[in-house]
Formats: structure tokens, sequence, C-alpha cells
């Protein structure tokens, strides 16, 4: 009798998670009879199924990215993907430009793995298949969130920390040339146009997840009018936000603190090659290229992709990488669409593997492959 | 003429001296975000770009007083299961407190959203000194315009049926300009401003809009029999605006016929065109004989900034926290916002679902004769929400403004 209860209980504790709000408000409404409380139904999950564009991207990426499809598949989450080979070291079989920006304007969201971008190049062109991608798209703000995770071991704990980048101007502006011979000079471009819109999205973003601090990283004391430009729009934006602080650091300074105290920083907004150093500093202060995820914003569409940027060209096929960045950007691109019960849900289960410390991939210190820590996900989803 | 000449050659020359860099940089004109923060009634200037990312955007949202934030609860909720890409940064406003902090900090927020979405706020202070919040808002962000939408719905009983007017209403100035004074004890004095410049907005948005939404007919309402200075200027610069508009007819109304003829013959009214006082009462009446304060929803507009609410500004003390409040009038002004956003597809379908919940199911709370709780209407409008989503793909539904 005590088991049947036990099942009974079960059973109808289970209904109560999943009937949609419709069926549970009436009780409700019994329960709350005195103030009308909102209809109690936490998390979003509407119906309907969403596309997204796929970019498995080089190295290991179509190794994380079938972990994705994997994790995906066995929480029956509403997404097709819309898979996209891009490559430019391998330019003859990737897609074209043009197929994949219509493809991620239509669909709004991408998830994307790590591009390669080859030290020289072939047809002397300046700008990086990556470049021109965020070029076309718009894709200006790129945000990582540095997180300690549970489990991982690292030289800091409990990091909580995000760094927002502009990445469309600055040292990224791919103009470049040889003056004279012997000298070549590469402009950095700053507008106020473009500082003042990664200010504004820094302290939006920071509104948006109640964070209490925004830092302006620069060099404003050498470059005098480049940075001190992007340091005057920050600080111009920032009147708008008289609730959240907000401080300037230099670059150089910046480092040192993040590797000696790196609890002081809340959000970090910086231009484009400061951001880009600063990302990977932060990532291996919390585990590593593999476990940090990350996305980049236009103001129509959202690039998920992890938050360093290394192929892990040496890993090919070895089974070997760790495949929690790329599951971190797929729960952040759950979030985004909406699909926060899902989302919560990948997040949970990652959370759960990396806290048992039972399966590890070899970057944490384990022994366990890129299958076994995905299937280890997905015996832990709720 | 030689001394014109003269004059031109002499300013000519003034730009073609070499001048100091440096110099030039310390005298350069302030930048348009200068001029728009130190000065909120400038205007042409750029907006500080608006707070949405990746197809979402933040909204600043008042809950204000009374039954303010029970129906932004609902609004949320309709929110989430129609799958509107859309996040709320919430402001609470102290309604007891003399300073007026809250409300600045309220008004910065929107400032940098672009878009706001409030409930009544009820100022508790009596105290001549302190301003109306609702007022303070409206004034601190310029939005000169009001837009109402008084469309009948056929499944609610009301004296008249098929009624279809909007109403556009100053909104910034007039009555409400706040300056009363008590010259000689026992006397007082309130102005009522009336200016060209805030006339002509108004007039323009009018006929533009009577023009976009293919409306026939532009109806000035005044008392310039009266009042032949100030309501006099309203009245000539509408006029003067009419011609630029011949496609669409304008005719022009004292209020106090204006308010006979909406409840005798409201049928012949298109687009009403008003000053700030006289909208406030032409609004009210025309709600009032097509189902009452809570269907209808109202749009504040100005030049970079747009604030929705429901029509009627009550705020509905008296009724809140009892489940009876009809939530109609706020998801209305939520569908208006969506469409303000560009996120047209979701707005039809929250649009349609309340049509359906009045009309066909005819689930309608006290203040429309029903019996229903404000939860019971909420719950049949999420009912046709999942329907309407079941099979959808969400990518269909992203606002087109892009490409």
């Amino acid at each position: 009798m005590a088991l049947w209860n036990k099942n009974l209980w079960c059973v109808l504790s289970k209904v109560a998670q999943n009937v949609p709000a419709t069926c549970v408000a009436p009780c409700n409404r019994l329960i709350h009879s005195s103030p009308p409380a909102a209809i109690q139904a936490e998390v979003s999950k509407p119906e309907g199924r969403t596309t997204c564009t796929l970019i498995p991207g080089d190295g290991v990426g179509p190794e994380l990215v079938h972990s994705v499809q994997e994790v995906f598949k066995a929480a029956g989450v509403p997404v097709d993907f819309e898979p996209f080979f891009f490559s430019e070291v391998n330019p003859t079989l990737s897609a074209t430009l043009e197929q994949v920006t219509n493809s991620i304007t239509k669909n709004g969201i991408c998830l994307k793995g790590v591009l390669a971008s080859p030290d020289y190049s072939n047809v002397g062109e300046l700008q990086t298949l990556n470049m021109k991608l965020r070029r076309s798209l718009d894709l200006y703000a790129n945000v990582v969130h540095v997180k300690s995770l549970p489990g991982v071991k690292s030289r800091h704990q409990n990091i909580d920390t995000i760094i927002i980048r502009e990445m469309t101007e600055g040292e990224y502006s791919a103009l470049e040339h040889e003056s004279v011979k012997g000298v070549v000079e590469c402009l950095k471009v700053v507008t106020r146009t473009k500082s003042q819109r990664i200010a504004k999205f820094a302290f939006d973003y920071a509104t948006k997840t109640g964070r209490k601090k925004v830092t302006a990283v620069h060099k404003a004391n050498i470059m005098k009018l480049g940075d001190g430009l992007f340091l005057k729009s920050c600080q111009d934006i920032a009147k708008l936000y008289p609730k959240i602080e907000f401080e300037a650091m230099i670059v150089d300074n910046c480092t040192m603190q993040m590797v000696s105290s790196p609890h002081q920083f809340d959000v970090m907004v910086l231009p484009n090659l400061y951001g880009n150093i600063l990302d990977n500093l932060a990532c291996g202060l919390v585990g590593g290229a593999g476990v940090v995820g990350g996305a980049s914003y236009s103001p129509e569409c959202v690039v998920f992709e992890p938050g360093a940027r290394h192929t892990f060209a040496q890993a090919v096929g070895k089974n070997v990488a760790n495949p929690t960045a790329m599951l971190l950007c797929a729960a952040k691109m759950l979030n985004h669409v909406n699909l926060r019960f899902y989302g919560d849900m990948l997040r949970g289960a990652i959370d759960k593997v990396l806290k048992g410390g039972k399966v590890r991939t070899k970057d944490l210190g384990g022994q366990s492959t890129t299958k076994e820590f995905t299937y280890a996900v997905i015996n832990n989803l709720r | 003429m030689a001394t014109k000449l003269g004059t031109k050659a002499f300013s000519l020359l003034k730009y073609s001296s070499p001048q100091n860099v440096t110099r030039m940089l310390s005298q350069a004109a302030p930048a348009p975000f200068d001029i728009q923060h130190s000065n909120p009634f400038a205007k042409k200037v750029d907006a500080v770009p608006v707070a949405k990312y990746g197809g979402r955007h933040t909204i600043t949202m008042l809950p204000g007083g009374g039954i303010g934030p029970e129906m932004m609860t609902y609004v949320r909720e309709v929110f989430r299961y129609a799958g509107v890409p859309v996040d709320f940064e919430v402001i609470q406003i102290d309604q007891k407190s003399e300073s007026d902090e809250d409300l600045e900090y309220a008004i910065t927020s929107i400032r940098r959203n672009g878009v706001g979405i409030k409930g009544n706020i009820e100022t508790g202070s009596a105290r001549p000194g302190v301003m109306s919040r609702n007022v303070g808002l409206r004034n601190e962000l310029d939005l000169f315009v009001n837009v109402l939408h008084a469309k009948s719905h056929p499944g609610i009983n009301s004296r008249h049926r098929d009624i279809d007017v909007f109403i556009v209403r100053q909104n910034t100035e007039g009555e409400y300009a706040m300056l009363e004074h008590e010259s000689v004890p026992g006397v007082v004095e309130s102005m009522k401003v009336i200016t060209d410049e805030n006339s002509a907005r108004v007039a323009r948005y009018a006929f533009e809009f009577a023009r976009k939404n293919g409306r026939k007919k532009v109806t000035t309402v005044h008392k310039a029999n009266i009042m032949k200075l100030s309501d006099g200027l309203f009245l000539e610069v509408s006029k003067q605006m009419s011609k630029e508009y011949p496609e669409i007819q304008h005719s022009d109304m004292i209020i106090d016929n204006t308010c006979m003829q909406l409840v005798s013959n409201p049928h012949q009214f298109d687009v009403i065109n008003t000053t700030n006082l006289y909208g406030s009462i032409v609004s009210n009446v025309v709600c009032g004989l097509i189902g009452g304060a809570g269907l209808f929803s109202g749009r504040n507009y100005g030049d970079h900034y747009a604030v929705f609410e429901p029509g009627t500004r009550n705020t509905g003390t008296a009724i809140a926290g009892k489940n009876i409040a009809n939530p109609i009038a706020m998801l209305q002004a939520s569908v208006d916002m969506l469409h303000h956003l560009g996120h047209t597809q979701h707005a039809k379908m929250i649009d349609d679902a309340i049509y359906k919940t009045v009309n066909e199911d005819r689930i309608h709370t006290p203040d429309l004769g029903g019996q229903a709780t404000s939860i019971d209407v909420v719950q049949n409008i999420i009912k046709y929400l999942q329907q309407s989503t079941r099979k959808i793909n969400w990518q269909d539904t992203r606002s087109s403004t892009f490409y």
C-alpha cells in the first residue's frame, strides 16, 4: 500500500510538473483565493519548433556539435538544425558566406564551432572568414560569461565575470598597408557610434542580469584619441545607469588584476583586441577553452560560440575534446529563444556531471572520452 | 548691395583661413548625445540606440499602483506563452514617497530602452509642489501625442455598435501645463499653454496617421469660440495642416457639441484631433460608450520614445487584489507595444486570442456584466495561444524589419 501510494504520488507530481498552466490554474485559484497570484508555471516552454543554423567549424568542432545534437535528441528539445560546413582552411568544401548569412538572418540564432584562421593569406585578403561573418551580420558584441564550474579545479574559485568585447572595429579593421618599404601601418579605428553602442550593450546586459558594476578597459593613457574616445563614450553612457557602478581600468593593469584578484570584476567592456586577450586569459583561469561558452550579438541575431577560440586541431578524431563549452552555448541558445525549460534542464545536467567528478575529459584531468561525457550528460537530464 | 556682397566675402574668408586643429576640436559642436541629455526637449537629434540585441528587446515596465502589478503579471504570462522575444526591466515607483527619485530612474530607464509599458502611477502627495507622476513622465520624455483606438467589440453589450474612432490628443501642454498660482487670496489662476509647434506636431501626427491607415476624416475638437487665442491657435494650425492632406476631409467641432454628438451619433467620427484636457474627456466618453475602462489601450509617442498604457487612466485601487479587474486593457497595450516593436506576428496572435475570448467565448469580467475572474480571462487567452503556437515555427514570426 505504501509503495502504491508512493507511485501514485510520483505520477501525480509528474503530472503537476508537465501539464501546461491551463490545467494547473484552477487549483491555484483555490489555494490563493485571497490575492490573485500570478498563474504559476515558472519556466517558459512554448509550443512550436525553432530552427537554428549550425556551423560545426574546424578542428574538433564537428565532434562537439554532434554531442549537442545527441543531447538535444535525448532531451526532446524542439529545435531543428540547419547545418552548414563553413571553413576558411578548406575553401573548396565550404558553403558561401552568403548562404550562411542568409540562414542566420532568417533564423536569428546560430550555434557555431571555432573557425581556424591561418596566419597567412593565399589570396592576399586581410579579412578572415570570421571577420567577414561578423561584418556582414554586424555581430558587434561578444559576451563571454566566465564562471567557475563546480568540480573543476582551478587557481581561483567562484569567479563570475562577464566580458563584453566590441568585435567590428578597433585593431580588427583589416586596414593594413606598407606605406614605405619595410614600414607597415595597421589602422586601429575607433568610432563614437560603435563605442557608445558597445557601452550601452554592456550596461543593458548588466541591468538585465542584475549586475552591479561595469569596468571599461582601455589604454587611453597611450592612445589618447582612439582609446580616449572609447573611454569617453563609456563614461557618457554610464550616466544613463545611475544604479550601476562604473569604473575604468588600463588594460595592462587589468590583466594583472585578472590573474591576481579576479573577483573584483563584474561586467567588463573592452575594445576588440583587449577583449580577445582578456577572454582567453579569463577562460584559462576557470579551466580552459573547453568549458567556457560565449555569444556574439547583433541587433537582430545571435551566434553562440565557445568563449575561447581554439580549434584543438591536434585532437581531431581522438574523441578526447571537452564538449562542455558547446553544451553551455546550446543551453544559452535555448534560454535566448524562450525555451528556458530545456535550457535549465541542460545546464543542470552539465553541472551535475561536473560536480560528480566521475566523468571528466582529459583537459580537466580525467580519462573520459567526449562520448562518455555526452552520455553522462544525457543520463543526468531530468 | 555692395555691403551685402562684402559681408558675404568676409564670411567666406573666415572659413578659408587656416585653423588650429586643437582649437577646432575644443570648439566642436557637442555630440548629439550631449545635446539630448542636457536638454531633453531638444528635438531632431539622434536617439540613443534602443535596447535590442539578438532580436530580443528590453522594455521598461512600470507596474504602477492599484491593479497595475496584477495586470503586469498577466502580460508576462501571456508573453511567455506567445513566445515573445521581449524582456522586461521592472521598476517600482514608491507611491508614498515625496521625492521624485524613483520617477527619475524610471524615466532614465525608458530613455535607454526606448519603449515602456506602464500601469497608472498614483501621486501620493497632494502638495502643490509635487507634480503628477504620469504627467511628469510624459513631459520629461516629451511624449507629445496620445493615441487611443476606440473600437467596438461585437461580443460586448453596449449602447452603440460598430464604433471605430481614433482619438489623437496633445499630451504635454494645454491645461496640463501645471502652472497655477493664487494671485490674490481667493483667486487662483491656472494657465493653459498652447504652442504653435506642439499643435503642429499633433496635427501632423493626426493627418499622417489618417493617411497611413486609410482614414477619411479628421475632426479637430476645440473651444475656439471662447478661448479665441489659445484654442484658436490650435484650430488654425490644424486647418493649415489639413491643406497638405487634400485627400483627407477636415472638419472642426466645439467640445461641448462633440460630447453630445459622441453619445448620440458617434459614427460620424473617424480621427479626432484635440488638445490635452478635451482629449482626456472625449476618450473617456467614448470608452464609456462601448465598454468601459477595462478594454482600451493608449499609446504615447514622442520623437524617440513610446510608452503604452491602458487607455483610460484609472488606477483601479478599489478592485486591486480581488481578481476581478479586466486584464484586456493592459494586454491590448502590450499588443500595441509589439506592433511598435515590429513583432507583428506575435501581436496578431495575442490580438486574435483576446478577440476570441471577448467576442466568441464571451468570457467577461464583472465590469462588462460577466461573472469571470481576471485569471479566467487570461487562461482562456492562453488556451488560444497554445492552440495557435502548436504547429508554429518560431522563425516565421521574426520581425521583418531587418530584411
